[in-house]
């Protein structure tokens, strides 16, 4: 099985990631070390130190590091606009 | 635990929790840096002047344990978080408390549509939050026995396959079930189905601690939150496989979170769902075949942490 699919669609035609509010992230990185599909990436000398760096890895529909952060400094797209999406490829795919 | 001590915890659990009447030991956040947990607080007070129920100060925990253990072994625990960071609910952890309700005052302001705003003092959004909050909670408790239709007679065991790594075994189910890609399944008979996790998850997670189950009543999306999970390790949030309103929540799990760990299909199963368009939902679900790949390729990536 291709890996980069979720639900027979190229992942990367799917956009789910989460989305940083740099203006109430404090940098504690309580995300980064819950998330175990290496999402994001920490930046020592850099600003903002917290970057998503792997959109693709995120796992379609899961909002689970928002869980954690304190400050709820992460969002995510539209659960409805991406389940049309899916659909509307799966749709495409299926006709060729 | 022996089964014997098992068993008799457990029917001390039970009348704790059916006996509540709304009087709680309160083990509220009382954070002083955040809007939330002064809003907290409130909450805490509001309930100790409505019910008689008794607060146990988060920062005299500290150094007066045996007193508030005691307190907390007499009558069912309530544990109010301010925000995520859930301070309060990793104080009742670190003493072996086990809560029988629990609220987070951010989720509860942001599925209101309220701001809280950065004063620290109460304000008068922050005052009516709270009064809500205390409010609802006793509502529910009155009529969530009510409400609660029969859980449906859903076949008590099933068949499975098993895929081992190291000491941990997943099963999974032969027939019936669906999955999302986010481990949870759904079991229908007709409008009417079943959901809970899948062992993948449920051994992810490791020792349940607190299941949140949406109240009876709550109608949820497809891919929509379903409640929450709470372990050790994290809080994960449920992904609901189907559309379709909650009626009956599993009770049991009140008292023994831990029927999850032992098995989330059969006793460890989360909510009955009244179905809203199964046919529909199932478009992108994954039946045995279809995610027995899936859990294979997790397993395998799969890292104890
Ligand atoms: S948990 Fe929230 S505040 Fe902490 S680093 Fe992540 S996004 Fe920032
Ligand atoms: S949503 Fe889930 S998979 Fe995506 S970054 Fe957060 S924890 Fe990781």
């Amino acid at each position: 099985m291709n890996e980069a699919t979720f639900m027979g669609v190229p992942r990367s035609r799917i956009d789910w990631s989460p989305r940083i509010d740099y203006a109430k992230c404090n940098d504690c990185l309580e995300c980064v070390e819950f998330c175990p599909h290496q999402v994001f990436e920490v930046r020592e000398a850099e600003m903002p130190k917290l970057i998503v760096k792997n959109p693709g890895n995120c796992v379609v529909f899961c909002r689970a590091c928002a869980k954690t952060c304190g400050v709820d400094a992460l969002s995510f797209p539209n659960k409805n606009q991406t389940t049309l999406l899916i659909k509307q490829v799966r749709k495409e795919m299926g006709g060729r | 635990m022996k089964d014997t001590a098992r068993d008799s915890v457990q029917a001390t659990e039970n009348l704790k929790h059916s006996g509540t009447n709304g009087v709680y030991a309160i083990l509220p956040c009382n954070g002083l840096d955040k809007a939330a947990g002064a809003v907290s607080r409130e909450v805490a007070l509001q309930l100790a002047e409505r019910t008689g129920s008794e607060i146990l100060c988060p920062v005299f925990y500290r150094v007066a344990e045996a007193r508030y253990n005691r307190l907390a072994g007499e009558r069912p625990l309530l544990v109010i978080d301010g925000c995520a960071t859930r301070c309060a609910s990793k104080l009742a952890a670190e003493n072996g408390l086990k809560a029988s309700k629990k609220l987070t005052v951010t989720e509860e302001a942001k599925q209101r549509g309220i701001e809280l705003g950065d004063a620290l003092r109460l304000d008068e959004a922050g005052c009516s939050l709270a009064k809500a909050l205390a409010t609802a909670l006793l509502d529910a408790e009155a009529v969530e026995t009510a409400e609660q239709k029969a859980a449906t007679a859903f076949p008590e065991h099933f068949e499975y396959e098993t895929y081992q790594k190291d000491k941990f075994l997943f099963r999974l189910p032969k027939s019936g079930f669906f999955f999302n890609e986010n481990d949870v399944w759904v079991l229908a008979d007709g409008n009417r189905a079943r959901v809970g996790l899948t062992d993948y998850l449920q051994q992810t997670l490791s020792d349940i601690l607190f299941a949140t189950p949406p109240a009876v009543g709550t109608v949820v999306e497809q891919f929509g939150e379903l409640g929450t999970i709470e372990s050790a390790k994290a809080v994960m949030e449920v992904v609901s496989p189907v559309t379709g309103k909650v009626v009956a929540v599993n009770q049991a799990l009140a008292a023994s979170p831990e029927l999850i760990n032992q098995n989330p299909y059969e006793q460890g199963w989360l909510v009955e769902l009244e179905l809203a368009d199964f046919e529909k939902d199932r478009e992108l679900l994954l039946d045995f075949a279809g995610y027995l790949p899936v859990l294979k390729r997790k397993v395998d990536q799969f890292q104890v942490r």
